[in-house]
């Protein structure tokens, strides 16, 4: 067998090698999903059911069921005003259903208000960054961090009760910077930074909390190719610390390279399921992403 | 534009002759009541309904017993209406005094009707050196009936009230639609309405009838230059709502200010339509000058929302208001729209100012006094909505007035303040704390107000 | 006209500018400021009710005597449980909507509050109009100072010095102290500059302070207010200074900016702006405290609407989101304002009664003095806001009231 050609079952044992532990696992425990809209999966994170929310007449969303598997890096994909971000917003409180229930790790989310979720372990991060521009880098990462002493104001006057704590947190905060190659910028003001290096600071501030489920609103929108790459890896990452992640995209290539599953959404409803390869030639997909882009053919994406 | 605008505020400062100081203070005198010296006029009348012409009669009450008290309570003078019904109390200097009817000296079978037997005297009240409270009797069996002419006085009171809030909160709701601006200085373009009116009135000798236009127009001027000068250039500055909120508070500073170096502290009257009697409409009683301007502000009222409910530019204006970022998707000039809200917003307020001065004289704080009331009026309605405006203004004035007279459920039982007032109304120094109750309650309940859009609220 | 201007009794006009720099009311004005930095500098909240929150504190002393019957010292825990239910009214309508609802609501509030306390109606418990007196016995015993003598705040005996050399050193002082500070603010980031230019601040105040201090005096009575009031308000200083470095302060910084972000941090925006509103509350209860402890007699016209915006304007002086703005600001103002008055009266009488330019009289008697004055500051809010909103030692960069 020469170098330039092999196999299939070679070629098979390659791609396999290539793939994470964690990778293996997650698409082990999918394997057997059917590729419905609305499908159970075996260890759901998150599930939704009958949620609904309307604005004056127009329904946003409207999803029947959904759930989320835990330990898994799932796309949400769908045209512009499929409702994704709206849905993201309803999932984390920072807007409410008119109906439905939905729950993360068991407990139902309803009535629970956006800075509760956080506590829970669910983060999202936004389609436009919010970065605080007026404070510096590593003052947006310590803000991250949950159950910090110094935060109640009692506290906060005694700095003998939060200043160990503190240096913890920084620490801590120092090594994701390194992580995510913004240490550098440590302490310049966020306001300077690129986009690219914001939506990165976005990201290792969420992480910040600690989450079990980390939800990112197109973390590819306005990076350079060069970075999205590396962006690839952090993402994958996170799966590897047994983190699940959720992302909203329309970048198709990074939706294939690293997502486990996939969902589908249009008009505010769940269109399809499955995993990248399935999406792909489903012709429900096809039609919803012709359907909005005329003339444009996104096969090629696809 | 702006050039008229600088003429009309140049205008008003070139004419500072009437530029008076604060009310003096005049030594204690114990001399009888002459020419000059302050005093207090009472005067106690009976009115009697003529069944046959349904004309309202007075007759004087002779004999009543008059104390006047001082702030803290004690009795700074006294006195007996004589056989026109009147008694002239000397009191030592303008200040606030309580006027007190003793109703035991009442003849017998004559009960108060109208109002309590304690009346309240401001000192802003003294215009010359006297000031004149009414009080009216009537047959004693008039009293079960009582409730309901009440009721309806108050419910006049209160619509009257109520039409100027109306009129002065369109403004300012719209141009928070259009602008998201707040405009804490609104009520000082109530009162440069009232005050250039005042000027033409009294300075330069027009006839109210036509001062009035002319002020009206200044004040849509005065409008043009707060958006043309300050808040246009600050918009497109982008400086931001909080930042162009407290400008309106400085400007509010600067104009009260501007307005006191004009017309001094005094409680001012216009010279026509003063001192009119009021007539009786079945039980309510109203002086032909506040029916006119009632009439004329609902007339007003109902041409403004007609305009903004089937004219182009009105749909636009509400559209603007509603959703700026929808509608200039769709074409429609906001900063057009945005001038044209400050104009009608400035006219109407002067409106509302000039009104409101006939029924209560004029003064630097007349328009800034009713801030409060038209914030509550739009929070009640809703920020942003025009009609949330009118009907929102419209049941504060009503709710303000009516409050006054209690519910007479429970008599006898002695409740401590503030429950009694459930049953003898709220004393009428604090009518305006009803209002502020109303806009708490709206806010926890429903904040968007009754016609407002609950993703403007936040 | 013009010769006369050279025969105001400058003097005089000196040594009240300078008094009015550290005076009762600059005292007063600089706790209130520092609570309302707390509240719109740091977290960019719109309270248009900080005279309510002082008229707590006065209320509060004053009642003990007129109403409750019990100890002057009694009166500081009751302010502070009025002024935490009055934040706690203020706010929870308010907090979760947008930042206009707390104006509106604030604006209303105060004036609801000066409504019931000037009313008859509630009289035994305010003694309306009139006011209180009579509680500040225990306060004046208490304090070290002796009402008949005239105090200056340098602690040593000095000799005045001649004029002219004195008015160079003040003005080089202030000078100074001004360009100092403006600079630090610029490259105070460059840590080699920062010590070159402390030391020169630290000196000129020093310096400043040294001349203006040996050059006015105040009396006795007044003087136990003031010197009790600045280190109050040293104290609140140095109190928010701790708490804006601290992580709460972090946290508060991001709500002034995105509130979103925060929130999606899980933090509760709702929960931190309720405490800055009262904290602020809280410290302005002193104000109300000292002013009235001052003068001795609470009067309900000294806490209105017109104070609370003379406070903002004080505030954004100095420096919204400063500590040192909060205090130097309403110092400032003070001299601004004292000068003005006493300059304006002064050619008043110089002039026979009136001030003319050109045939044209605009000020025909001594109030009107007070107008123009009082417009003025309307004037310095609105120029500071349009065109320097950061005061005087503000950061730009962290100005984030655009953001809204």
């Amino acid at each position: 067998m020469d170098d330039e050609s092999m196999d299939a079952e070679t070629a098979g044992e390659v791609m396999t090698t290539k793939l994470s532990e964690t990778a293996r696992v997650a698409r082990a425990a999918l394997v057997d999903v059917a590729p419905e809209p609305g499908v159970s999966k075996p260890d759901p994170i998150m599930t939704a059911v009958a949620v609904r929310r309307s604005f004056g007449g127009i329904t946003a969303v409207d999803v029947d069921r959904v759930e989320i598997q835990r330990g898994s890096i799932t796309a949400l994909i769908g045209p512009n005003g499929a409702g994704k971000t709206t849905f993201f917003n309803l999932m984390t409180g920072f807007d409410t259903p008119d109906t439905g229930t939905w729950a993360f790790n068991g407990q139902s989310l309803e009535k629970v208000a956006a800075h509760k979720t956080a506590g829970m372990g669910m983060v999202r991060t936004f389609q436009l960054t919010k970065s605080l521009t007026k404070m510096s880098v590593i003052e947006n990462m310590k803000l991250g961090a949950t159950g910090q002493t110094g935060e109640k104001w009692w506290n906060g006057l005694l700095p003998f009760r939060w200043t160990a704590q503190e240096k913890a947190i920084e620490a801590r905060a120092d090594e994701l910077l390194a992580r995510f190659k913004l240490d550098h910028m440590r302490d310049e003001y966020a306001g300077t930074l690129s986009g690219g290096q914001r939506k990165l600071l976005e990201m290792s501030r969420a992480l910040m909390t600690n989450p079990q489920l980390v939800m990112l609103d197109e973390p590819m929108a306005g990076v350079n190719p060069a970075l999205k790459q590396s962006l690839n890896q952090h993402i994958k990452g996170l799966r590897d610390e047994g983190m699940t992640v959720l992302f909203v995209e329309h970048d198709m290539d990074m939706v294939h390279d690293i997502s486990d599953w996939v969902i589908v959404m249009a008009e505010g409803r769940i269109i399809a399921e499955g995993t990248p390869d399935q999406i792909s030639s489903n012709p429900a997909v096809i039609d919803a992403y012709l359907g909005s882009h005329q003339g444009k053919s996104l096969l090629e994406d696809l | 534009m702006l050039l008229l605008a600088g003429l009309a505020v140049f205008g008003m400062f070139a004419a500072p002759a009437n530029a008076e100081s604060a009310p003096a203070e005049q030594a204690a005198s114990a001399a009888p009541p002459a020419e000059g010296d302050v005093a207090i006029k009472v005067r106690v009348q009976n009115q009697v309904q003529d069944e046959a012409t349904g004309k309202t009669n007075k007759e004087p009450i002779v004999g009543a017993s008059i104390q006047v008290l001082g702030a803290d309570g004690a009795v700074v003078a006294e006195g007996v209406t004589d056989d026109k019904g009147l008694a002239t109390i000397p009191v030592p200097v303008k200040a606030d005094y309580t006027v007190k009817l003793d109703e035991s000296s009442l003849p017998d079978g004559f009960v108060l009707v109208d109002g309590t037997a304690e009346r309240q005297v401001l000192e802003a009240k003294f215009v010359t050196s006297s000031v004149t409270v009414n009080y009216f009797t009537g047959q004693a069996q008039r009293v079960t009936i009582g409730w309901w002419s009440q009721f309806a006085q108050r419910l006049a009171d209160g619509a009257r009230l109520g039409l100027v809030l109306a009129m002065c909160a369109v403004g300012l709701s719209l141009i928070f639609g259009t602008t998201g601006l707040t405009n804490f200085a609104h009520g000082e373009m109530v009162t440069f309405g009232a005050m250039i009116a005042y000027i033409l009135n009294i300075d330069v000798g027009l006839h109210l009838v036509l001062a009035a236009p002319i002020a009206i127009i200044a004040g849509g001027l005065f409008g043009v230059a707060f958006d043309g000068v300050v808040f246009g250039p600050l918009r497109r500055r982008k400086i931001g709502l909080v930042s162009q909120m407290v400008v309106t508070v400085g400007l509010a500073i600067v104009l009260k200010n501007a307005f006191l170096w004009q017309l001094g502290g005094r409680v001012k009257q216009f010279s026509d339509f003063n001192n009119q009697e009021c007539t009786s409409i079945g039980p309510v009683c109203i002086t032909p000058r506040d029916l006119t301007t009632s009439a004329l502000s609902l007339v007003i009222l109902v041409a403004v929302a007609f305009a903004l409910q089937r004219t182009r530019l009105g749909k636009a204006t509400r559209a603007v208001s509603d959703n700026p970022d929808l509608a200039s998707s769709t074409g429609i000039d906001s900063q057009k729209i945005i001038r044209i809200v400050w104009i009608l917003g400035g006219m109407l307020a002067a409106t509302g100012g000039i009104f409101r001065g006939l029924d209560e004289g004029i003064s630097p704080t007349l328009g800034a006094d009713l801030l409060f009331l038209m914030f509550a009026g739009i929070t009640l309605g809703g920020l942003g909505s025009a009609f949330g405006a009118l009907v929102g203004g419209f049941v504060i004035g009503i709710f303000v007035e009516v409050t006054t007279l209690g519910i007479p459920i429970f008599p006898g039982k002695d409740w401590p303040d503030p429950f009694n007032w459930i049953h003898n109304g709220v004393p009428s120094e604090l009518k305006n704390v009803p209002a502020y109750l109303i806009m708490i309650v709206v806010l926890l309940v429903r904040p968007q107000g009754i016609l407002g859009r609950r993703e403007r609220v936040g | 006209m013009f010769a006369n201007i050279l025969d105001l009794p400058f003097d005089a006009i000196l040594t009240q500018t300078l008094s009015a720099f550290f005076g009762v009311n600059a005292m007063y004005f600089a706790i209130a400021a520092i609570g309302l930095n707390v509240q719109f500098g740091y977290a960019g909240l719109l309270n248009f009710g900080q005279a309510g929150f002082m008229a707590c504190g006065a209320y509060a002393v004053g009642m003990t005597t007129h109403y409750f019957d019990i100890s002057f010292w009694w009166g500081i825990p009751i302010a502070v449980t009025y002024a935490v239910v009055f934040g706690l009214i203020m706010g929870i309508p308010t907090l979760r909507l947008r930042a206009d609802y707390l104006a509106i609501v604030t604006i209303a509030l105060a004036e609801v509050i000066r409504l019931v306390v000037r009313s008859v109606t509630f009289k035994k418990y305010f003694n309306g109009s009139d006011g209180i007196n009579g509680f500040a016995d225990t306060f004046r015993r208490v304090t070290p100072f002796d009402d008949a003598k005239r105090y200056k705040l340098y602690p040593f005996d000095t000799s005045n010095g001649t004029g002219a050399t004195v008015l160079l050193l003040v003005v080089f002082g202030v000078i100074a102290v001004l360009a100092g500070r403006v600079l630090l603010g610029r490259f105070g980031r460059e840590r080699s500059n920062r010590g070159v230019m402390w030391a020169v601040f630290a000196g000129a105040s020093f310096l400043v302070v040294l001349v203006i201090s040996s050059y006015v005096e105040y009396g006795g009575q007044s003087f136990k207010a003031i010197i009790v009031g600045w280190i109050l308000a040293a104290v609140f200083g140095a109190f928010v200074f701790m708490l804006m470095r601290s992580p709460w302060g972090r946290v508060l910084k991001g709500i002034r900016e995105d509130e979103e972000a925060v929130r999606s941090l899980g933090k509760s925006v709702y929960s931190y702006k309720m405490q800055a509103l009262i904290i602020g509350g809280v410290i302005a209860t002193f104000s109300g405290m000292m002013l009235s402890l001052d003068r001795g007699s609470v009067q309900p016209d000294n806490y209105s609407r017109d104070v609370t915006f003379y406070v903002l304007t004080a505030l954004v002086l100095g420096g919204a989101a400063k500590v040192s703005g909060s205090i130097v600001g309403p110092m400032l103002f003070w001299g601004i304002l004292s000068f003005t008055d006493v300059f304006l009266n002064s050619l008043f009488k110089e002039w026979g009664n009136q001030i003319g330019i050109f045939g044209w009289k605009f000020v025909s008697n001594s109030s009107q003095v007070g107008m123009i004055v009082q417009g003025m500051i309307g004037l310095m809010l609105v120029l500071l806001m349009v065109f320097r909103p950061q005061g005087l030692f503000g950061n730009r960069k962290e100005m984030a009231l655009d953001g809204r």
